[in-house]
């Protein structure tokens, strides 16, 4: 990667030893599978969205930053 | 958890309508005389006025919702850094082009969007995140302005050229500069030849896409003097539009209004070809 930018590289890689992992879980959602940060036993933030159908990245609801919920395995 | 209890629990929002809900509900319906009354009746809402449900709503949820406006044109905002392959520190406010490409996509393809409205205030980022981003932009058939506020440095300047008209608030600024040494592949710092490269691919790009000739904008990135301790230059709102990198200086008015006049170019080009 090479970053051109007017922000200094040490301010924009600054901390880059500390950052913990994002605890990522992935749900199918109709076609669609979802990178999601759970956040509650049936429910999580939206992070990214992976789909086949360009029309669902228009979809407020699941623009990433959004709550879901969904039905853990345990209770498929 | 007594039958009644757990049933109730499958009936409320995540599992409503599930399979496990028809499965669990089923076969105790017959038994269970109080589970008519739990569950509301499905016909009931259709006949329902639209007052009453709306007043149903607020009681319900203390709230409603404004009615939506369909609009044809598409609004994109860059902002903060562009963030490609390595995911960058909380402290930086970023724009993944994992989640602009696809809406671009989406926008391109949908016949309701007319014209896209991208709006800039960016720091720079990731060259090759700047690019992709940039080549969407200018390969989409419908028109696309670009207005950058505040500043659209670095490779913030590709994608602010990559529409089909370009605006720049009075105040903005874009910061002219050279790729820097310090630009990283797999860790290892790069050869001056890779970074000239990679220099001649942005510039290329934005001689291409605005009236700014390479020279010219060459002369820009190299000038002395003008940044401190570097070479570059700072241009503001209406020097971008004299060396002919901006088509034109105006805020959020002037830029709708062009889209709209050039959605209704194109609407009128389309009819001629039918």
């Amino acid at each position: 990667m090479i970053l051109y930018s007017i922000i200094p590289m040490e301010t924009v890689f600054e901390n880059m030893e500390q950052v913990e992992k994002q605890e990522l879980k992935e749900i199918a959602v109709g076609h669609a599978t979802m990178l999601i940060e759970q956040t509650g036993p049936f429910e999580g933030k939206i992070v990214r969205l992976i789909s086949p159908d360009p029309q669902d990245y228009l979809k407020e609801q699941y623009a990433p930053g959004q709550k879901i919920q969904f039905q853990p395995e345990w209770l498929a | 958890m007594s039958n009644q209890q757990f049933s109730d629990f499958l009936n409320r929002p995540p599992f409503a309508n599930t399979a496990v809900n028809s499965k669990e509900s089923q076969p105790q319906s017959p038994t269970n005389d109080q589970e008519p009354a739990a569950s509301p009746p499905s016909e009931a809402p259709a006949q329902e006025d639209p007052k009453k449900k709306l007043l149903d709503s607020i009681t319900q949820l203390g709230q409603t919702n404004v009615p939506q406006l369909e609009s044809n044109i598409y609004c994109m905002t860059i902002i903060g850094q562009v963030e490609g392959h390595i995911q960058l520190p909380p402290q930086n406010k970023t724009t993944k082009y994992e989640h602009l490409i696809p809406q671009l996509v989406a926008a391109e393809q949908n016949s309701k969007i007319e014209g896209v409205l991208v709006i800039l205030n960016t720091v720079g980022g990731d060259v090759e995140a700047g690019l992709a981003i940039a080549e969407m932009v200018s390969s989409l058939s419908k028109p696309v302005v670009t207005l950058v506020l505040g500043g659209g440095h670095s490779i913030g300047v590709p994608i602010a050229v990559a529409g089909s008209y370009s605006f720049i608030a009075e105040t903005a600024t874009m910061t002219i500069h050279p790729i820097r040494l310090t630009g990283l592949v797999i860790g290892v710092p790069q050869t001056f030849e890779y970074l000239d490269k990679m220099q001649d691919r942005v510039v290329s790009f934005i001689a291409r896409h605005s009236k700014v000739s390479e020279e010219k904008f060459r002369e820009l990135m190299t000038r002395t003097g003008e940044l401190t301790r570097d070479i570059g230059t700072n241009v503001i709102g209406v020097d971008a539009v004299k060396y002919g990198l901006i088509d034109e200086v105006g805020g959020l008015g002037s830029a709708l209004k062009k889209l709209n006049e050039l959605i209704k170019e194109r609407k009128g080009e389309e009819s001629v070809l039918q």
